[in-house]
Order: C-alpha cells, then sequence, then structure tokens
C-alpha cells in the first residue's frame, strides 16, 4: 500500500484526511436546518348538501292551499243568490189566504233556517279541514326540523318520504279536479252533499274495477253522476315513479260536487 | 417507513436500506482514503521539487563530483530523486573506469552506455513512487458517483415501491426515501470531487518532474563523457 519514503508522512496525512471529513459534517450539520417545519393548517369542515331541507316541503305545501281557497269563495255567492228569487214567486200568487202566505213564509223562513244550518256545518268542516291542513303543516315543519336535528341518512330518508307524501297529495287533487270537471253538478241537487268514493288506480292510469261508493250523497242521481265523471276521466293522472304507483291502488277520494 | 419530523442527518442515515447503508460505508470509506493518499502525495510531490531543486543547486554550483558523491552516499537515509539517479549513475561511472586491465577493452562508449542504463533504472524506479496512489485517485474520482448514484436509485426505488402500497399518496411519504438516497450521492461526489482534483494536479506534477529528472540525465551524461 505504501512506500517506504512515504511513512513519515502517513500519519500526518491520516489525521488531515479525518479532520477534513470532520469539518464537511460539521458544516453540514451546521448550514442545513434539518428540522422539517410543519405549519399549522387551519382546517375547516364544511357539510355538502344535495338539497337544501327546509325549501321543498314549503314550495310543495303552498299550492294547496291556494288551491282549496279559490273554489271556496265562489259558490257562496251561488248559494246565496239562489234562494232570493224564489220569494217573488210566492208572493205573486194568491191575494186571499193570508195563512198560507204566512205558511209558505214560514217554510221559507225554516228554509233558511236550513240553508244557514248546512252553511254554517260546512263552514265548520271547512274550517276543521283548515285546521287539520294547518297541523299537518306544522306537523311536517316539526318533522323537518326533527330532521335537520337527527342524522344525515335519516333526514335523507324522512325527507325523501316527506316528498313522496306530498307527491301523493299533489296528484290526488289532481285526479279529483279531472273527476269533477267531469260531473254533472245540477244532478246534486241545491245542497252540498259529500260523497266518498274508493277507486282502485292502475299504473297506466286506467281504473281496475268500478269505482266503490263509500259514502252516498243520498241523491242517487249525483251518485250516478259522480261514479260516471269518475269512469269518464280515465286515464287518471298518476306520477312518473313507479314505486308512487303503487299507492293509488286503494285511494279514498272525498267528493264535494257542488263546492 | 415512518414520517420523520425531525430529518437530522444521522437518522436519514440510520433509516436507509442496507444496500444504501452499505454503499455509503464505501463511499465513506474510499472518501477516507483518497483525502489519506491527497495528503501523502502532497507530501511527497513537494518534498520531490524541493529536494530537486536544492540536489541542481549543488550539482551546478561547480565543485568536485566525487565529493558530491560522497555526500550523497554519506546519509544514512537512501538517496531520493534526483539524487538517487546521480548516484545510479556515477556508481556505473566510477566501476567501469576502476576495473584493472579492462581499459584496453572497454570503450568509452560502452561506459557511457552503463552508466546511462544505471540512470534509466533509477529515473524509473523514482518515478514509479511518484506515480503510487495516483490510479486509485483517478479510479475513486470516476467510479464514486456511480456507486453514489447506485445508492440513491435504489433508495428511490424502494421508496416509490414502499408508496404503491399507500392507498393516499402523500410528498411527506416519499420525502424521506428521496432525501436518504441522495445522501449516498452527495457522499459520492465529496468523495469524487477531490480525487479528479487531486489527479490532474498530481499528474502534471509528476509529468514536471519526470522532464525534469530526463534532462538531468542527459545533462549528466554529457558531463560524465567530457570526463572520461
Amino acid at each position: 500500500m505504501l512506500r517506504k519514503h512515504e511513512n513519515s508522512d502517513s500519519w500526518k496525512a491520516g489525521i488531515l484526511a479525518i479532520t477534513v471529513h470532520l469539518v464537511l459534517l460539521v458544516g453540514m450539520l451546521i448550514s442545513f436546518n434539518w428540522k422539517a417545519a410543519h405549519p399549522v393548517m387551519n382546517i375547516t369542515e364544511v357539510e355538502l348538501w344535495d338539497k337544501l331541507p327546509s325549501t321543498k316541503p314549503v314550495i310543495v305545501e303552498e299550492p294547496k292551499p291556494v288551491i282549496k281557497e279559490e273554489p271556496k269563495p265562489d259558490p257562496k255567492p251561488v248559494v246565496e243568490e239562489k234562494p232570493k228569487p224564489e220569494e217573488p214567486k210566492v208572493d205573486i200568487e194568491l191575494e186571499k189566504k193570508k195563512q198560507e202566505l204566512a205558511q209558505k213564509e214560514k217554510e221559507l223562513e225554516e228554509k233558511h233556517k236550513k240553508d244557514e244550518a248546512t252553511k254554517k256545518f260546512a263552514q265548520q268542516m271547512r274550517d276543521e279541514d283548515l285546521r287539520e291542513k294547518k297541523a299537518d303543516e306544522k306537523k311536517q315543519l316539526d318533522k323537518i326540523k326533527q330532521d335537520a336535528l337527527s342524522d344525515v341518512k335519516a333526514q335523507d330518508d324522512k325527507q325523501a318520504s316527506a316528498v313522496n307524501a306530498s307527491l301523493i297529495g299533489e296528484y290526488t287533487e289532481k285526479i279529483k279536479a279531472k273527476i269533477r270537471g267531469n260531473v254533472n253538478k245540477t244532478l246534486c241537487g241545491d245542497g252540498n252533499p259529500e260523497l266518498k268514493f274508493e277507486i282502485s288506480v292502475l299504473p297506466t292510469g286506467q281504473l281496475s274495477g268500478s269505482p266503490r261508493i263509500v259514502k252516498s250523497s243520498q241523491i242517487s242521481a249525483c251518485d250516478e253522476a259522480v261514479e260516471r265523471a269518475i269512469i269518464a276521466s280515465e286515464p287518471l293522472p298518476l306520477p312518473d315513479d313507479p314505486s308512487l304507483k303503487a299507492q293509488f291502488k286503494n285511494l279514498n277520494l272525498k267528493f264535494r260536487p257542488n263546492d | 417507513m415512518t414520517v420523520a419530523n425531525d430529518m437530522s442527518l444521522f437518522t436519514l442515515i440510520s433509516g436507509a436500506s442496507l444496500p444504501v447503508q452499505l454503499v455509503m460505508a464505501i463511499l465513506l470509506v474510499t472518501s477516507l482514503f483518497s483525502w489519506w493518499y491527497i495528503f501523502i502525495k502532497v507530501a511527497t510531490i513537494k518534498r520531490a521539487e524541493t529536494e530537486s531543486e536544492e540536489f541542481e543547486n549543488k550539482f551546478w554550483s561547480g565543485g568536485d563530483l566525487n565529493k558530491l558523491y560522497e555526500a550523497v552516499t554519506a546519509g544514512r537515509r537512501k538517496p531520493q530523486g534526483m539524487a538517487s539517479i546521480f548516484e545510479a549513475g556515477f556508481k556505473e561511472f566510477i566501476r567501469h573506469k576502476q576495473q584493472p586491465g579492462m581499459e584496453a577493452k572497454m570503450d568509452i562508449s560502452d561506459v557511457m552506455e552503463g552508466s546511462r542504463r544505471a540512470m534509466r533504472a533509477a529515473y524509473n524506479r523514482e518515478l514509479d513512487d511518484l506515480d503510487a496512489h495516483l490510479p486509485f485517485l483517478a479510479s475513486v474520482g470516476s467510479v464514486s458517483p456511480y456507486i453514489g448514484l447506485f445508492g440513491t436509485v435504489w433508495g428511490i426505488m424502494n421508496a416509490f415501491r414502499g408508496l404503491s402500497s399507500v392507498a393516499q399518496a402523500t410528498l411527506s411519504q416519499v420525502a424521506p426515501g428521496i432525501a436518504e438516497a441522495l445522501v449516498a450521492t452527495a457522499i459520492g461526489l465529496f468523495a469524487a470531487i477531490p480525487a479528479v482534483i487531486a489527479y490532474n494536479r498530481f499528474a502534471s506534477s509528476v509529468d514536471r518532474l519526470s522532464v525534469r529528472y530526463e534532462s538531468f540525465m542527459e545533462e549528466f551524461t554529457n558531463i560524465l563523457q567530457r570526463k572520461s
């Protein structure tokens, strides 16, 4: 390895070589900042929502009262106007028989009273309906609030069911409107009879079997008229969702033809 | 491979895989040896230059060659460099001259040829001493970057192989492995750069010395020829 004449230098050279390496090592340790710096990250969590839960049900619920409120004020004047022209007819007939007149007047009064009673009853019914609807709305709102508090999955499910329920309601209203358009109202008399029909709708919109009367209006002509109207208004409007179509298998429809 | 928050030089080296550590060890040893040889060569070449300077001054001062020869051989130390060439040539010349009865036979050209051969042999020995360790420096300068590169490639291969088994790849999972691997290249370059510089410097110094020795040989032959 080493020549003879180099032996004198070997120790010095070896020490120098080691010092050179040590100097380089110390230089590296000093010049480099070997500690890795980790900057503090500000992490903000964001929840992503596909649908806003509050907006949809509100939008769906709003049209219901609008649709229902509109027809209500219309029939009132119609009902009130009809008895008025009858009065002159009665007055014109005879002079002598005041008793009969009185009797007839009494009858008229009775009729008025009856009408008023029926009107009051109808109004009570309407008020009850409205209250029920409001209660339903409140319940739905409460549900939505509870949903917002509960888990996201549960929210989605409940949301979906709420949406479905609102869709079913919407389409039952559509079915009713279509049938109502076909009812011959004159056959149902002057009063405000209420009928209940149970129908089962096929997914195609056709009726399976004939409509069944649950509650009759006591006027057979009126019942028949409504039944014919139901058959005439085939195909009935149904939602596109096939799972929702199954909900229309047994449908209870409440009719007030003179409403 | 854990993500080290504290990437000190020692954790980088200790965290490396075995082949990379082996490469680093080899490179460190070669670096130490090359620096050792560099310092030895610096010392020997410097000494050879100063000795040849001193000897030339003494030689051209115009003193008696016999006295100079006695001064050179008197020392306990074996003469080196130019002095050894002079010693070999002059010894051969005197030996031929002092042989009795052979003078008629021995031609002057034969005597000169003999001393010239002796000087050539001494010159070769000296040059061999001067050239010692230079091939080692040359190979360190050319090979150690490749050794370092091998260690780096191996380390980066490992780093990426480890990355493939992780679902979410981040830079902090590869970075330590690459840093460890690059330490091998750094050590290789650290060994190679001084070796290459030293090799080039020493080669040129040895060339200059050999030219000086050769010219001295020619001049000394002329002097001997005149003397005989």
